[in-house]
């Protein structure tokens, strides 16, 4: 299915907004979403959660006999798919210019950049080695599909253990994993990939676009770094001119960058490995969070609370007293309450009508946070109302 | 490749050049008669050829043509004896899609594209022999053959490679030093006015060393670019001199 | 039996600036990058670029001035319509109430089936019969001659074959230059004294054809005899194909007088000679010679 491409309108938006540096989802130029990494029961798979973005990476390996060109050394193998899961516009089997382009920059990140000991992988020189073979697929697409794959490959292949080998003579045996512990593959560093778009030609620069600031950027630079401050690989695309200094700048936001996400990849690592030890249960099915079908998924937003009273004060005395004295809110059903009247229905129909309680205006002293269910804010409006009323978007 | 020496102690490598020394750079253009534009260049014991098609009607599909600008197509081949093993698949293979894309979109960014819409210039750059320097020998070649085909640029685009021994940082690799496994940086330039328009690097460098690479290599290119000026000029007064009215 | 020639590579013998006759001094030549001036009084043509209130050039040329507007000729370049050129063309496509033509210019040109002459020369409006049957009257691959009437915004020309002369072509040699070294005249079909008919067109298409006997009243320009050709016009025909390529790998302006010089100073060679490089050479000296003589 092709693309359905992104209105003027919207271009328009997008394009103002960040020149007066604003991002849709509130970030600053520099942050990333939020990232959750998460093992499954296997060794070596795992999924990485880029705010929206879904990437989940198994390792595999098997034996095969080396290259002729280097006898003593494992192979890795890198495969990136677009499912089609992730968006419409991906359709299978298709070799499209995306697909090409993140599977070269994985390859590169992980492969030139020597993180793993090939040597190590070898088992007899010159018959058999370890294959590794890392596989990415994209679950969700919602922009920098880039990070995401390189955080989940250098997860992944972290996480992963291989099956112990014995060498006798000319027989190789192969232990499986209730033999003897599988052995971890041997990291000299983490690669990890930070994308920045640009646009307006250079001039405004994001870190971690979102898909729709994906659909307008002019260009893309993707520096892969570790946390020792060394560069794996540099790339730039979309015809894009840069000036010497903006490299150099990127490539310092992108060491401080990618030292957090390094120091979230080792905690998650180290998190599974405690889990693993006591016996306690791990893998995807414990990291989803419990879900009612009723209910929407959100997570939780900071909110800036710092000085509410102040602020909720000043504008209590600035505005005048209503014209119209609101009534307290009627309570119809269970978990739903009606403010006011509304403007008589002209349409002839008969529709519920349900409005939103308003929140921050008037009675913003009353505003209580009670449960701590997943929605985001509970607010009572009122005293007197026995239940709560929950903030719920309706469209 | 341990036991041979990128850079020695008396500061040369390993083809006796010293460290920001580019290598021997020849070039002709219009050498293809019925091409619109075609060049053929040597940087060292690289050879590149180049042909542009083009601006003309978009074939095959007319869904690809673009309302209010040109679309640029470019196609990135390697000849199969072009390498020390023989190649099996010159094109369609990962890294040359790759080539081709980058190619794509370095051209994009310097052609004036909207001066031809509804049309389509095609690009073909193929790889007669490769030692090192692949990419940059394609992108001199092909501006070359843009300028010999008269389509309307912003300036030349000019690429070399750079790497990094020792803290030294070397000019315009060969193919041995590009797979010993040291740093090499690709670095495409409008030399006028210093933007650049590619950057591609492989390999581990510590961040202090970037900026010194890169402007061993943007030094590089602005060499490159007297080399390419002085081929088309030669080219220009020799055509001038035969058609004088 | 067939005689096989070989040849060894030659050095490329760069042609020397000296040699020529006009003052180079006055030629301003620049590269893509080039500033032009940094006077802002002049206004920008063709091949250049504004860059920060510099002109600077963006194709490969010669730099032309007329009073306050600059523009830079490149070298080679795609054909660029005029209203009024006389183009020939290939049929590829018919679509509804057109036709589009290839001419070697950076969008197809376009005819319109109302600027088309009816078989028969009758005046009438098309008719939805006529578009049905355009195909009857040119089809895909037919090579045709036509005037420039205008062209569109967008750069595409629209021809026009209004005239008796203008039509679809029958027997004939096409041969393919660049159009640069057309020479704009008056007339671009001449009926050369050495027996054949030339039409040059202004898009670097150059068409060759036995000069027609006597003009039968012309079907509109669609009657194609195919009677054929003797011996002797074709051999004529096949030397002034040779001539033409001989003149434009030298770059040599194309125009009657100069294909004429051209044909009768390689009467004394044989016709596939003409091809070899030193025998071009010779001929086209020859030629330059001569015209210069005739001009001067």
């Amino acid at each position: 299915m092709r693309d359905t491409p992104l209105s003027n309108c919207e271009r328009r938006f997008l394009l103002k907004a960040i020149e007066e540096k604003k991002r849709l989802d509130g970030r600053q130029t520099y942050d990333y979403r939020n990232i959750k990494i998460t093992f499954g029961t296997d060794y070596g798979c795992c999924i990485v959660e880029l705010g929206r973005t879904r990437v989940l990476c198994q390792v595999s390996c098997e034996l095969v006999p080396p290259k002729d060109s280097r006898p003593t050394e494992g192979i890795m193998f890198f495969n990136l798919e677009l499912s089609p899961m992730a968006s419409p516009a991906f359709e299978p089997n298709r070799q499209s210019e995306l697909l090409v382009m993140l599977n070269r920059q994985l390859e590169r990140c992980l492969r030139n950049s020597k993180c793993i000991d090939t040597e190590s992988l070898c088992v007899v020189s010159g018959e058999k080695v370890w294959q590794i073979r890392v596989d990415v697929h994209v679950l969700n697409h919602d922009g920098n599909l880039m990070d995401a794959a390189s955080i989940a490959a250098i997860s992944a292949l972290s996480h992963f253990r291989r099956p112990d080998v014995a060498i006798q003579g000319r027989d190789i045996t192969v232990f499986s994993p209730e033999e003897r512990d599988p052995i971890p593959l041997s990291i000299y560093h983490m690669p990890i990939c930070v994308s920045f778009a640009f646009f307006l030609q250079g001039s405004y620069l994001l870190v971690d676009p979102c898909e729709q600031e994906e659909r307008v950027k002019d260009g893309l630079l993707v520096i892969a770094m570790n946390k020792h401050r060394e560069i794996c690989s540099i790339q730039s695309s979309g015809g894009i001119m840069l000036l010497k200094d903006q490299v150099l700048r990127c490539s310092k936001i992108a060491s401080v960058k990618v030292s957090e996400i390094t120091e979230l990849i080792n905690k998650a690592l180290e998190n599974d490995k405690k889990i693993r030890k006591e016996g306690g249960k791990f893998g995807f099915a414990e990291s989803m969070p419990k879900e009612r079908i009723t209910t929407l998924k959100r997570e939780e937003a900071p909110v800036e609370m710092a000085d509410v009273k102040e602020t909720a004060n000043e504008i209590v005395n600035r505005t005048e007293t209503p014209t119209e004295v609101v009534s307290s809110p009627v309570l119809v059903a269970m978990g739903t309450a009606q403010v006011g009247e509304g403007i008589v229905n002209s349409w002839g129909l008969d529709e519920d009508e349900e409005d939103e309680p308003q929140t921050e205006d008037t009675k913003t002293d009353d505003v209580m946070v009670i449960s701590d269910s997943e929605e985001e804010e509970v607010v009572i409006l009122n005293e007197e109302a026995q239940k709560s009323t929950k903030l719920s978007k309706r469209k | 490749m341990a036991g041979l020496e990128l850079l020695s102690d008396q500061g040369y490598r390993l083809d006796g050049r010293k460290a920001t020394e580019l290598r021997k750079v020849q070039a002709r253009t219009s050498v293809f008669a019925q091409a619109d534009g075609s060049a053929y260049l040597e940087q060292g014991n690289t050879k590149a050829l180049a042909v542009v098609y083009g601006p003309h009607e978009t074939r095959g599909s007319r869904s690809k043509s673009l309302h209010d600008r040109a679309v640029i197509n470019c196609q990135f081949s390697m000849a199969t004896f072009s390498t020390a093993e023989r190649k099996r698949r010159p094109h369609g293979d990962r890294k040359s899609s790759e080539m081709s894309l980058h190619l794509k979109q370095t051209f994009e960014a310097a052609v004036l594209t909207e001066l031809y819409p509804r049309s389509q210039i095609d690009i073909y750059v193929k790889i007669l022999q490769a030692d090192g320097g692949n990419y940059s020998a394609c992108v001199n070649a092909a501006t070359l053959a843009l300028v010999d085909a008269g389509i309307p640029m912003r300036d030349y685009v000019c690429a070399c490679t750079a790497g990094f021994v020792e803290d030294t940082p070397l000019a315009d690799l060969c193919h041995a030093e590009e797979s010993g496994g040291g740093t090499s940086l690709a670095l495409a330039l409008l030399p006028r006015s210093g933007n650049i328009a590619l950057l591609q690097m492989d390999a581990r460098l510590h961040q202090d060393h970037l900026d010194a690479l890169i402007e061993a290599a943007m030094t590089a290119c602005k060499g490159l670019s007297k080399v390419l000026d002085d081929v088309v000029r030669q080219h220009l007064e020799e055509v001038s001199v035969l058609t004088r009215d | 039996m067939a005689s096989v020639e070989m040849r060894l590579p030659a050095v490329h013998k760069p042609v020397s600036p000296a040699a020529s006759q006009s003052n180079r001094d006055d030629k301003h030549l620049v590269v893509p990058g080039d500033v032009i001036t940094s006077d802002t009084g002049f206004m920008r043509g063709h091949g250049t670029y504004m860059d920060e209130d510099r002109l600077t050039a963006s194709v490969a040329g010669e730099v032309e001035r007329v009073n306050k507007l600059i523009c830079v000729r490149p070298l080679k370049t795609r054909y660029n319509g005029e209203v009024g050129d006389v183009v020939i063309g290939r049929i590829t496509e018919v679509q509804q109430k057109r036709w589009k033509v290839e001419t070697n210019s950076r969008l197809d040109s376009v005819l319109l089936l109302s600027s088309v002459n009816l078989p028969g020369g009758e005046l009438r409006r098309r008719s939805a019969q006529d578009e049905l049957a355009m195909r009857d009257y040119l089809q895909e691959g037919d090579l045709i001659s036509a005037e420039v009437q205008s062209i569109f915004s967008d750069g595409a020309l629209s021809l026009h074959t209004r005239s008796l002369k203008y039509g679809k072509l029958g027997q004939g040699v096409l041969v393919l230059v660049s159009p640069s070294i057309v020479k704009r005249q008056k007339t671009h079909f001449h009926n050369l004294p050495c027996g054949a008919s030339i039409i040059l067109g202004n898009n670097g298409y150059v068409w060759l054809y036995p000069t027609p006997g006597h003009q039968d009243e012309e079907a509109g320009g669609y009657y194609t005899s195919m009677e054929p050709v003797s011996l002797a016009d074709r051999e004529v025909i096949s030397r002034l194909r040779n001539c033409l390529l001989a003149l434009a790998a030298h770059k040599v302006l194309l125009y009657d007088t100069s294909v004429l010089y051209c044909y009768e100073a390689s009467l004394t060679h044989q016709i596939k000679d003409i091809l070899k490089p030193e025998i071009m050479e010779e001929i086209i000296l020859e030629t330059r010679q001569r015209l210069v003589e005739h001009e001067g």
